[in-house]
């Protein structure tokens, strides 16, 4: 008698899982549609292929553990936000040690960086150099910069996704623009 | 509805005026070529501000791998629950290759599309146009040949004829 109730237990329990599994299938849903464009996005933002690739697998991971493995209602907002965070957290963990390790090797004269930093129009300098002040940005302005520049959203999106008015946006992305204007001019004032 | 037709009003005026402000506004302006020109500071911030687009287009001009997709998906889903990673659209995931948008993969027929549309159009207008001059040349001639036969058989006579 006991061994038949735990059969069913087991088999009730079995049975749930499965519904619960189905029911999250809504996220490998999400990942076809929106995969592409955070692809895009995070390429971006962080560009390098393995940041991109963990960055992905820890927003999808977040998406399926969502307040009790629950939908979100707004699922592309969830998904974009927590991928531009998760993002940006992972570019400022990169810069802080790229910090570290300069001043460690900040007694070792290497002359081709020196070089390199020099030239303001070196491609990669001037990307890590925007990357650097995005990062940098209050959290609002540096939202609408990566939905609008670097994800490529409309202004009507990037204001669904925030949870702002389209021109609010619009202004938010002036302001940042100006900030990031500012904060890299200065930067090569003091490389100077 | 009276609202929508507002915001649609609103919506219209408001794209007018930021054409006509940044036709006046715009870097492109005159006055404002002029004044940097003539101006040190203004054109730091101009370049501050090149600097910023330049940055950002080189960032979008960066290429990805086309696999890319298909490593980040694999990754995710590998992390994923057991009957999540096997269901067969995580399989077919794994496999996904960047595609192009609907719109993108349409743009390419937009000139010939255009070409047809052009075409058809000009057809129309001439069968309208013909239709419209054989009506026209019908009714003028009718109106001749009433008149020829009013002046000869009557007014009476001919209004008889025409009528039916």
């Amino acid at each position: 008698m006991a061994g038949k109730a735990a059969t069913y237990s087991i088999a009730w329990d079995f049975a749930l899982a499965q519904t619960v599994d189905n029911a999250q299938r809504w996220v490998l849903t999400a990942m076809q549609r929106y995969g592409q464009e955070l692809i895009t996005m995070l390429w971006r933002i962080l560009g390098n292929e393995q940041d991109v690739c963990d960055a992905y697998q820890d927003t999808f991971l977040r998406l399926a553990h969502y307040e009790n493995r629950s939908k979100p209602e707004h699922v592309k907002s969830y998904l974009f936000r927590t991928a531009a965070n998760v993002a940006i957290s992972m570019l400022r963990r990169k810069m802080a040690q790229r910090r570290l390790s300069a001043t460690i090797a900040a007694g070792i004269q290497d002359t081709n960086l020196i070089t390199r930093n020099k030239n303001d129009l070196d491609s990669r300098n001037l990307q890590e150099n925007l990357r650097a002040c995005i990062t940098q940005l209050p959290e609002h302005l540096r939202n609408v910069v990566t939905l609008r520049d670097l994800a490529e959203l409309s202004y009507s999106q990037v204001g669904k996704i925030l949870n702002i008015s389209a021109a609010t946006a619009r202004v938010y992305r002036c302001k940042a623009i100006q900030l990031l204007a500012v904060w890299m001019s200065r930067e090569k004032e003091e490389r100077q | 509805m009276t609202s929508k037709k507002q915001n649609n009003k609103c919506r219209t005026i408001r794209t007018w005026l930021v054409r006509a402000l940044s036709n006046r506004l715009g870097f492109d302006a005159n006055w404002i070529q002029n004044h940097i020109a003539d101006c040190p500071k203004c054109q730091r911030r101009l370049a501050a501000l090149g600097k910023v687009d330049l940055a950002l287009s080189i960032i979008k001009s960066q290429p990805l791998k086309l696999d890319l997709l298909m490593r980040a998906n694999t990754q995710a889903v590998n992390v994923l629950k057991h009957s999540l990673r096997h269901a067969p659209k995580a399989q077919r995931l794994k496999t996904a290759r960047p595609e192009p948008k609907l719109l993108e993969r349409c743009a390419k027929y937009a000139h010939p599309a255009a070409n047809v549309a052009a075409c058809i159009t000009i057809m129309l207008l001439m069968k309208v146009g013909i239709f419209t001059s054989v009506d026209k040349f019908h009714t003028e001639g009718r109106k001749v040949v009433k008149q020829y036969y009013t002046t000869r058989l009557g007014q009476d006579l001919s209004d008889e004829i025409f009528s039916s």
